[in-house]
Protein backbone atom coordinates (compact mmCIF):
# COMPACT_ATOMS: atom_id res chain seq x y z
CA UNK A 1 0.00 0.00 0.00
CA UNK A 2 1.59 3.64 -0.93
CA UNK A 3 0.03 6.93 -1.35
CA UNK A 4 2.01 9.82 -3.14
CA UNK A 5 2.94 12.36 -0.80
CA UNK A 6 3.23 15.89 -1.37
CA UNK A 7 4.83 18.77 0.36
CA UNK A 8 3.60 22.80 -0.19
CA UNK A 9 4.89 25.45 0.78
CA UNK A 10 2.24 27.80 0.82
CA UNK A 11 -1.46 27.54 2.29
CA UNK A 12 -2.69 28.46 -1.38
CA UNK A 13 -0.74 25.05 -2.94
CA UNK A 14 -2.37 23.16 -0.18
CA UNK A 15 -5.59 24.20 -0.57
CA UNK A 16 -5.03 23.72 -4.03
CA UNK A 17 -3.98 19.88 -3.18
CA UNK A 18 -7.22 19.20 -1.28
CA UNK A 19 -9.55 20.62 -3.87
CA UNK A 20 -7.68 18.42 -6.52
CA UNK A 21 -7.71 15.62 -4.90
CA UNK A 22 -11.18 15.59 -2.77
CA UNK A 23 -11.64 12.83 -0.61
CA UNK A 24 -8.44 11.07 -1.82
CA UNK A 25 -6.42 13.49 0.11
CA UNK A 26 -5.79 13.12 3.50
CA UNK A 27 -3.66 16.26 5.54
CA UNK A 28 -1.05 15.95 8.04
CA UNK A 29 1.24 18.04 9.98
CA UNK A 30 3.48 15.80 12.71
CA UNK A 31 1.40 12.38 11.10
CA UNK A 32 1.14 10.80 14.55
CA UNK A 33 -2.45 9.91 14.71
CA UNK A 34 -2.12 9.63 10.80
CA UNK A 35 0.53 6.71 11.40
CA UNK A 36 -0.94 4.89 13.79
CA UNK A 37 -4.62 4.52 11.80
CA UNK A 38 -2.40 3.69 8.80
CA UNK A 39 -0.21 1.25 9.94
CA UNK A 40 -3.73 -0.48 11.45
CA UNK A 41 -4.90 -0.44 8.14
CA UNK A 42 -8.03 1.91 8.38
CA UNK A 43 -6.90 4.92 6.01
CA UNK A 44 -5.85 4.58 2.83
CA UNK A 45 -5.67 7.62 0.89
CA UNK A 46 -3.84 8.60 -2.26
CA UNK A 47 -2.32 11.64 -1.48
CA UNK A 48 -1.10 12.47 1.69
CA UNK A 49 -0.66 16.59 2.29
CA UNK A 50 2.02 17.39 4.51
CA UNK A 51 1.67 20.75 5.72
CA UNK A 52 5.12 21.42 7.94
CA UNK A 53 6.88 23.51 5.37
CA UNK A 54 4.62 26.06 4.96
CA UNK A 55 5.84 28.56 6.85
CA UNK A 56 3.02 30.73 7.56
CA UNK A 57 1.45 27.85 9.58
CA UNK A 58 4.46 27.79 12.01
CA UNK A 59 5.34 30.15 14.96
CA UNK A 60 4.10 31.59 18.12
CA UNK A 61 3.35 35.47 18.36
CA UNK A 62 2.22 37.46 21.31
CA UNK A 63 -0.38 39.79 19.90
CA UNK A 64 -1.10 42.08 22.39
CA UNK A 65 -1.94 40.58 25.82
CA UNK A 66 -3.35 37.65 24.03
CA UNK A 67 -1.55 34.72 22.01
CA UNK A 68 -1.17 33.09 18.49
CA UNK A 69 -0.07 29.69 18.21
CA UNK A 70 0.31 28.58 14.27
CA UNK A 71 -0.99 25.03 13.57
CA UNK A 72 1.97 23.09 12.55
CA UNK A 73 3.58 23.94 16.15
CA UNK A 74 4.76 21.33 18.27
CA UNK A 75 3.56 20.24 22.03
CA UNK A 76 7.26 20.65 22.32
CA UNK A 77 7.85 23.87 21.38
CA UNK A 78 4.63 25.28 22.50
CA UNK A 79 6.08 23.48 26.17
CA UNK A 80 8.89 25.22 25.65
CA UNK A 81 7.78 28.49 25.05
CA UNK A 82 8.59 31.72 27.14
CA UNK A 83 5.36 33.69 25.15
CA UNK A 84 3.24 30.46 26.72
CA UNK A 85 4.51 30.58 29.41
CA UNK A 86 4.10 34.43 30.35
CA UNK A 87 0.73 34.04 28.54
CA UNK A 88 -0.10 31.47 31.40
CA UNK A 89 2.10 28.86 32.82
CA UNK A 90 -1.26 26.26 33.04
CA UNK A 91 -1.33 25.59 29.23
CA UNK A 92 2.68 25.01 29.27
CA UNK A 93 2.09 22.53 31.95
CA UNK A 94 -0.82 21.07 29.99
CA UNK A 95 1.14 20.59 26.64
CA UNK A 96 4.14 19.18 28.71
CA UNK A 97 1.76 16.03 30.38
CA UNK A 98 0.47 14.99 26.33
CA UNK A 99 2.30 11.47 25.83
CA UNK A 100 5.73 11.56 26.33
CA UNK A 101 9.09 13.55 24.75
CA UNK A 102 9.34 11.83 21.56
CA UNK A 103 5.35 12.41 20.78
CA UNK A 104 5.48 15.76 21.89
CA UNK A 105 8.03 16.42 19.19
CA UNK A 106 6.22 15.35 16.94
CA UNK A 107 3.06 16.08 17.10
CA UNK A 108 1.31 19.68 16.95
CA UNK A 109 -1.40 21.61 17.76
CA UNK A 110 -3.21 22.14 14.71
CA UNK A 111 -3.31 18.22 13.76
CA UNK A 112 -4.67 17.42 17.68
CA UNK A 113 -7.66 19.81 16.94
CA UNK A 114 -8.69 17.99 13.58
CA UNK A 115 -7.75 14.77 14.94
CA UNK A 116 -10.42 14.78 17.72
CA UNK A 117 -9.72 12.22 19.77
CA UNK A 118 -11.75 13.02 22.92
CA UNK A 119 -9.22 12.49 25.08
CA UNK A 120 -6.29 14.62 24.64
CA UNK A 121 -5.06 17.28 26.94
CA UNK A 122 -4.76 20.39 25.50
CA UNK A 123 -8.51 21.01 23.87
CA UNK A 124 -9.97 20.96 27.81
CA UNK A 125 -7.52 23.71 28.63
CA UNK A 126 -8.09 25.80 25.12
CA UNK A 127 -11.50 25.62 25.64
CA UNK A 128 -10.92 26.83 29.60
CA UNK A 129 -8.94 29.63 28.37
CA UNK A 130 -11.43 30.87 25.90
CA UNK A 131 -9.23 30.00 22.80
CA UNK A 132 -10.14 30.20 19.06
CA UNK A 133 -9.64 27.84 15.88
CA UNK A 134 -8.57 29.97 12.93
CA UNK A 135 -9.80 27.79 9.70
CA UNK A 136 -8.70 28.70 6.34
CA UNK A 137 -10.44 27.59 2.91
CA UNK A 138 -9.89 28.97 -0.79
CA UNK A 139 -13.59 31.15 0.15
CA UNK A 140 -11.74 32.78 3.19
CA UNK A 141 -10.98 32.31 6.77
CA UNK A 142 -13.42 31.56 9.69
CA UNK A 143 -12.52 31.52 13.46
CA UNK A 144 -14.69 29.52 15.76
CA UNK A 145 -14.56 28.47 19.26
CA UNK A 146 -12.51 25.37 20.06
CA UNK A 147 -15.43 24.40 21.80
CA UNK A 148 -17.20 24.17 18.75
CA UNK A 149 -14.99 22.80 16.65
CA UNK A 150 -16.17 19.01 17.69
CA UNK A 151 -18.88 17.11 16.64
CA UNK A 152 -18.40 13.43 17.84
CA UNK A 153 -15.70 11.01 18.29
CA UNK A 154 -12.95 11.66 15.33
CA UNK A 155 -15.02 14.60 13.63
CA UNK A 156 -15.16 18.47 13.81
CA UNK A 157 -17.11 21.03 11.96
CA UNK A 158 -14.19 21.19 9.63
CA UNK A 159 -15.14 21.05 5.92
CA UNK A 160 -13.19 18.80 3.57
CA UNK A 161 -11.31 21.82 2.02
CA UNK A 162 -10.39 23.87 5.15
CA UNK A 163 -6.85 23.59 6.79
CA UNK A 164 -6.67 24.78 10.60
CA UNK A 165 -4.28 27.53 10.28
CA UNK A 166 -3.32 28.93 14.07
CA UNK A 167 -4.90 29.05 17.65
CA UNK A 168 -5.81 32.48 19.18
CA UNK A 169 -5.69 32.83 23.08
CA UNK A 170 -7.73 36.02 23.66
CA UNK A 171 -6.03 38.36 26.69
CA UNK A 172 -6.65 36.92 30.21
CA UNK A 173 -8.32 39.54 32.79
CA UNK A 174 -6.16 40.29 35.34
CA UNK A 175 -5.99 37.63 38.21
CA UNK A 176 -7.33 34.80 36.51
CA UNK A 177 -5.90 32.22 37.60
CA UNK A 178 -5.57 28.69 35.14
CA UNK A 179 -5.17 24.57 36.35
CA UNK A 180 -5.20 21.69 34.18
CA UNK A 181 -5.29 18.11 36.10
CA UNK A 182 -5.79 14.79 34.52
CA UNK A 183 -6.30 11.39 36.58
CA UNK A 184 -3.97 9.01 35.20
CA UNK A 185 -4.35 5.31 37.47
CA UNK A 186 -2.45 3.30 35.18
CA UNK A 187 0.58 5.29 33.70
CA UNK A 188 1.82 8.57 33.48
CA UNK A 189 2.32 8.29 29.58
CA UNK A 190 -1.44 7.14 29.01
CA UNK A 191 -4.76 9.08 27.89
CA UNK A 192 -6.46 10.50 31.21
CA UNK A 193 -9.71 8.36 32.28
CA UNK A 194 -10.72 11.78 33.20
CA UNK A 195 -9.09 15.38 32.64
CA UNK A 196 -10.20 19.07 34.05
CA UNK A 197 -9.64 22.18 32.94
CA UNK A 198 -10.51 25.52 34.80
CA UNK A 199 -9.90 28.96 34.90
CA UNK A 200 -11.42 30.95 37.60
CA UNK A 201 -11.70 34.98 38.33
CA UNK A 202 -12.37 35.85 41.83
CA UNK A 203 -13.99 39.82 42.38
CA UNK A 204 -12.89 41.89 44.97
CA UNK A 205 -15.33 40.85 47.15
CA UNK A 206 -14.26 37.21 46.97
CA UNK A 207 -16.88 36.08 44.98
CA UNK A 208 -16.71 34.16 41.62
CA UNK A 209 -16.65 36.57 38.55
CA UNK A 210 -15.99 34.64 35.96
CA UNK A 211 -15.22 30.97 35.28
CA UNK A 212 -14.74 28.10 32.66
CA UNK A 213 -14.13 24.58 33.23
CA UNK A 214 -13.94 21.60 30.64
CA UNK A 215 -12.84 18.17 30.63
CA UNK A 216 -11.50 15.70 28.49
CA UNK A 217 -12.34 11.83 28.37
CA UNK A 218 -15.71 12.51 29.50
CA UNK A 219 -17.61 12.06 26.28
CA UNK A 220 -17.60 11.80 22.67
CA UNK A 221 -15.84 15.06 22.51
CA UNK A 222 -13.73 17.44 25.01
CA UNK A 223 -16.92 19.06 26.79
CA UNK A 224 -17.43 22.38 28.00
CA UNK A 225 -19.43 22.15 31.91
CA UNK A 226 -21.73 25.29 31.52
CA UNK A 227 -23.43 23.87 34.54
CA UNK A 228 -20.74 23.72 36.69
CA UNK A 229 -19.86 27.23 35.40
CA UNK A 230 -23.35 28.33 36.26
CA UNK A 231 -23.21 27.17 39.63
CA UNK A 232 -20.29 28.98 40.44
CA UNK A 233 -20.09 32.05 39.09
CA UNK A 234 -21.60 35.15 41.19
CA UNK A 235 -21.24 32.82 43.96
CA UNK A 236 -18.76 32.54 47.43
CA UNK A 237 -16.57 29.81 46.05
CA UNK A 238 -16.59 27.97 49.86
CA UNK A 239 -16.16 24.34 49.90
CA UNK A 240 -19.30 23.43 50.22
CA UNK A 241 -20.50 25.38 46.91
CA UNK A 242 -17.50 23.89 44.92
CA UNK A 243 -18.62 20.75 46.42
CA UNK A 244 -22.08 21.43 44.82
CA UNK A 245 -21.25 23.09 41.70
CA UNK A 246 -18.69 20.29 40.70
CA UNK A 247 -21.55 17.37 41.18
CA UNK A 248 -23.17 19.11 38.38
CA UNK A 249 -20.70 18.01 35.81
CA UNK A 250 -22.71 15.13 35.87
CA UNK A 251 -25.24 16.87 33.33
CA UNK A 252 -22.75 18.06 30.96
CA UNK A 253 -21.00 14.95 30.56
CA UNK A 254 -21.80 12.00 28.96
CA UNK A 255 -19.00 9.04 29.24
CA UNK A 256 -18.04 5.47 27.90
CA UNK A 257 -17.28 2.00 29.69
CA UNK A 258 -13.42 1.24 28.05
CA UNK A 259 -10.12 0.10 29.65
CA UNK A 260 -9.90 3.04 31.43
CA UNK A 261 -13.10 2.74 33.75
CA UNK A 262 -17.08 1.82 33.34
CA UNK A 263 -19.04 4.84 32.65
CA UNK A 264 -20.46 5.33 36.43
CA UNK A 265 -16.64 5.48 37.76
CA UNK A 266 -15.90 8.76 35.23
CA UNK A 267 -18.94 10.24 36.44
CA UNK A 268 -17.62 10.14 40.05
CA UNK A 269 -13.96 10.99 38.79
CA UNK A 270 -15.29 13.21 36.89
CA UNK A 271 -17.20 15.42 40.25
CA UNK A 272 -14.09 14.67 41.69
CA UNK A 273 -11.29 15.90 39.89
CA UNK A 274 -13.79 19.28 38.86
CA UNK A 275 -14.06 19.67 42.38
CA UNK A 276 -10.35 19.59 42.87
CA UNK A 277 -9.55 21.33 39.97
CA UNK A 278 -11.76 24.07 41.22
CA UNK A 279 -10.21 23.94 44.90
CA UNK A 280 -6.84 24.29 43.96
CA UNK A 281 -7.78 27.70 42.33
CA UNK A 282 -9.62 28.96 45.07
CA UNK A 283 -6.93 28.22 47.11
CA UNK A 284 -4.11 29.58 45.06
CA UNK A 285 -4.62 32.91 46.04
CA UNK A 286 -4.42 35.74 42.86
CA UNK B 1 -21.81 -6.60 20.88
CA UNK B 2 -25.50 -6.53 21.93
CA UNK B 3 -27.39 -3.43 20.56
CA UNK B 4 -30.81 -2.17 21.89
CA UNK B 5 -32.76 0.05 20.74
CA UNK B 6 -36.22 1.43 21.23
CA UNK B 7 -38.25 3.84 19.27
CA UNK B 8 -42.13 5.21 18.93
CA UNK B 9 -43.12 5.65 15.65
CA UNK B 10 -46.48 7.96 14.88
CA UNK B 11 -48.60 5.10 13.07
CA UNK B 12 -50.60 2.11 13.74
CA UNK B 13 -48.77 -1.72 13.71
CA UNK B 14 -49.66 -3.09 10.26
CA UNK B 15 -48.49 0.23 8.38
CA UNK B 16 -45.22 -0.13 10.53
CA UNK B 17 -45.19 -4.11 10.30
CA UNK B 18 -45.82 -3.37 6.29
CA UNK B 19 -42.96 -1.13 6.10
CA UNK B 20 -40.23 -2.78 8.00
CA UNK B 21 -40.59 -6.07 6.05
CA UNK B 22 -40.42 -4.41 3.16
CA UNK B 23 -36.54 -4.52 3.11
CA UNK B 24 -35.84 -2.67 -0.17
CA UNK B 25 -38.34 0.50 1.17
CA UNK B 26 -36.84 0.11 4.85
CA UNK B 27 -33.47 0.55 3.70
CA UNK B 28 -33.98 3.94 2.03
CA UNK B 29 -34.13 5.23 5.76
CA UNK B 30 -30.94 3.98 6.58
CA UNK B 31 -28.55 7.03 6.07
CA UNK B 32 -25.71 5.83 4.16
CA UNK B 33 -27.55 2.51 2.58
CA UNK B 34 -26.62 2.72 -1.45
CA UNK B 35 -29.21 0.81 -4.06
CA UNK B 36 -30.81 -2.38 -2.32
CA UNK B 37 -31.23 -5.16 -5.31
CA UNK B 38 -32.82 -8.48 -5.03
CA UNK B 39 -30.32 -11.87 -4.99
CA UNK B 40 -31.25 -14.82 -6.58
CA UNK B 41 -31.21 -16.68 -3.13
CA UNK B 42 -34.56 -14.35 -2.03
CA UNK B 43 -32.24 -11.58 0.03
CA UNK B 44 -31.36 -8.64 -1.22
CA UNK B 45 -27.61 -7.21 -1.49
CA UNK B 46 -26.91 -3.42 -0.56
CA UNK B 47 -24.29 -1.34 -0.11
CA UNK B 48 -23.56 1.31 3.21
CA UNK B 49 -21.47 3.96 3.66
CA UNK B 50 -20.31 4.63 7.18
CA UNK B 51 -18.45 7.60 8.36
CA UNK B 52 -16.09 7.27 11.30
CA UNK B 53 -14.15 10.20 11.74
CA UNK B 54 -11.74 10.50 9.28
CA UNK B 55 -12.68 6.57 8.21
CA UNK B 56 -14.68 5.74 5.75
CA UNK B 57 -16.30 2.22 5.33
CA UNK B 58 -18.42 0.67 2.09
CA UNK B 59 -19.95 -2.47 3.31
CA UNK B 60 -21.09 -4.28 0.72
CA UNK B 61 -23.27 -7.37 1.50
CA UNK B 62 -25.91 -9.01 1.69
CA UNK B 63 -29.59 -8.71 3.69
CA UNK B 64 -32.56 -10.86 4.28
CA UNK B 65 -35.75 -11.36 6.52
CA UNK B 66 -34.70 -14.72 7.98
CA UNK B 67 -37.96 -14.73 10.02
CA UNK B 68 -41.36 -13.18 10.47
CA UNK B 69 -44.33 -13.32 12.83
CA UNK B 70 -47.02 -10.51 11.60
CA UNK B 71 -49.38 -12.01 14.37
CA UNK B 72 -46.43 -11.44 17.08
CA UNK B 73 -45.02 -8.81 15.64
CA UNK B 74 -41.77 -10.45 15.02
CA UNK B 75 -39.17 -10.54 12.43
CA UNK B 76 -35.27 -10.94 12.25
CA UNK B 77 -32.91 -9.50 9.71
CA UNK B 78 -29.40 -10.65 8.67
CA UNK B 79 -27.36 -9.14 7.38
CA UNK B 80 -23.91 -9.67 5.97
CA UNK B 81 -21.11 -7.32 5.13
CA UNK B 82 -17.28 -6.89 4.67
CA UNK B 83 -15.39 -3.86 3.34
CA UNK B 84 -13.04 -4.96 1.27
CA UNK B 85 -10.91 -1.68 0.59
CA UNK B 86 -9.95 -2.05 4.94
CA UNK B 87 -10.91 -5.39 5.17
CA UNK B 88 -13.02 -6.35 7.98
CA UNK B 89 -16.30 -7.89 7.99
CA UNK B 90 -19.52 -6.94 9.93
CA UNK B 91 -22.43 -9.98 10.44
CA UNK B 92 -25.57 -8.42 12.20
CA UNK B 93 -28.53 -10.56 13.39
CA UNK B 94 -31.50 -8.29 14.80
CA UNK B 95 -34.65 -9.26 16.32
CA UNK B 96 -37.06 -6.86 15.85
CA UNK B 97 -40.39 -6.62 17.59
CA UNK B 98 -43.34 -4.63 17.25
CA UNK B 99 -45.59 -3.62 20.08
CA UNK B 100 -49.07 -1.73 20.00
CA UNK B 101 -49.46 1.62 21.81
CA UNK B 102 -52.70 2.41 20.36
CA UNK B 103 -52.02 4.93 17.58
CA UNK B 104 -48.57 4.41 17.75
CA UNK B 105 -46.37 1.69 17.57
CA UNK B 106 -43.12 0.74 19.43
CA UNK B 107 -40.22 -0.75 17.54
CA UNK B 108 -37.99 -2.72 19.64
CA UNK B 109 -34.61 -3.78 17.37
CA UNK B 110 -32.08 -6.06 19.42
CA UNK B 111 -28.76 -6.64 17.31
CA UNK B 112 -26.26 -9.09 17.78
CA UNK B 113 -23.18 -7.64 16.17
CA UNK B 114 -19.89 -9.35 15.37
CA UNK B 115 -16.88 -7.59 13.92
CA UNK B 116 -14.01 -8.51 12.55
CA UNK B 117 -10.89 -6.85 11.02
CA UNK B 118 -9.71 -3.61 11.03
CA UNK B 119 -13.04 -2.17 11.23
CA UNK B 120 -12.81 -3.57 15.16
CA UNK B 121 -10.00 -1.65 15.80
CA UNK B 122 -12.37 1.46 17.21
CA UNK B 123 -13.73 -0.16 19.92
CA UNK B 124 -17.08 -0.51 20.90
CA UNK B 125 -17.83 3.05 22.42
CA UNK B 126 -17.62 4.72 19.17
CA UNK B 127 -19.50 1.60 16.87
CA UNK B 128 -22.03 1.58 19.74
CA UNK B 129 -22.31 5.72 19.20
CA UNK B 130 -22.38 5.33 15.36
CA UNK B 131 -24.79 2.26 15.75
CA UNK B 132 -27.10 4.77 17.77
CA UNK B 133 -27.24 7.35 15.45
CA UNK B 134 -27.87 4.80 12.63
CA UNK B 135 -30.93 3.46 14.86
CA UNK B 136 -32.55 7.05 15.81
CA UNK B 137 -32.16 8.55 12.34
CA UNK B 138 -33.87 5.21 10.76
CA UNK B 139 -36.99 5.21 13.21
CA UNK B 140 -36.70 9.17 12.67
CA UNK B 141 -37.19 8.02 9.31
CA UNK B 142 -40.02 5.69 9.12
CA UNK B 143 -42.47 7.78 11.52
CA UNK B 144 -41.69 10.40 8.40
CA UNK B 145 -42.35 8.11 5.72
CA UNK B 146 -45.69 6.91 7.52
CA UNK B 147 -46.57 10.21 9.05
Amino acid sequence: MTYDYHEPETLAEALDLLAKYGEDAHLVAGATAFTLLWRQGLLRPGHVVGLRRIASLGGITTAGAGLAVGATVTHREAERSADVRRYCPALTRTFASVATVRVRNQATLGGNLAHADPAQDPPPMLIALGAEVVAASKTGERRLPVEELFTDFFTTTLGREEIITSVRFPALAPGTRATYVKFLPQTADDYATVSVAATLRLATDGTVADVRVALGAAGPTPIRARSVENALRGAWPDAARVGEAAATVDVDIAPFDDVRGSAAYKREMARVWTARALTSLVERGA
Amino acid sequence: MKLSHTALVRAPRARVWKLITDLPTAARCVPGVAAVTPSPGGGYKGSLLVQLGPVRLVLDGDVALTATDETAGKATVRADAKDSRLGGTVRATMDLALIDKGADTELRITSDVQIAGRIGEFGQPVIQRKADQLMSQFAECLARTLA
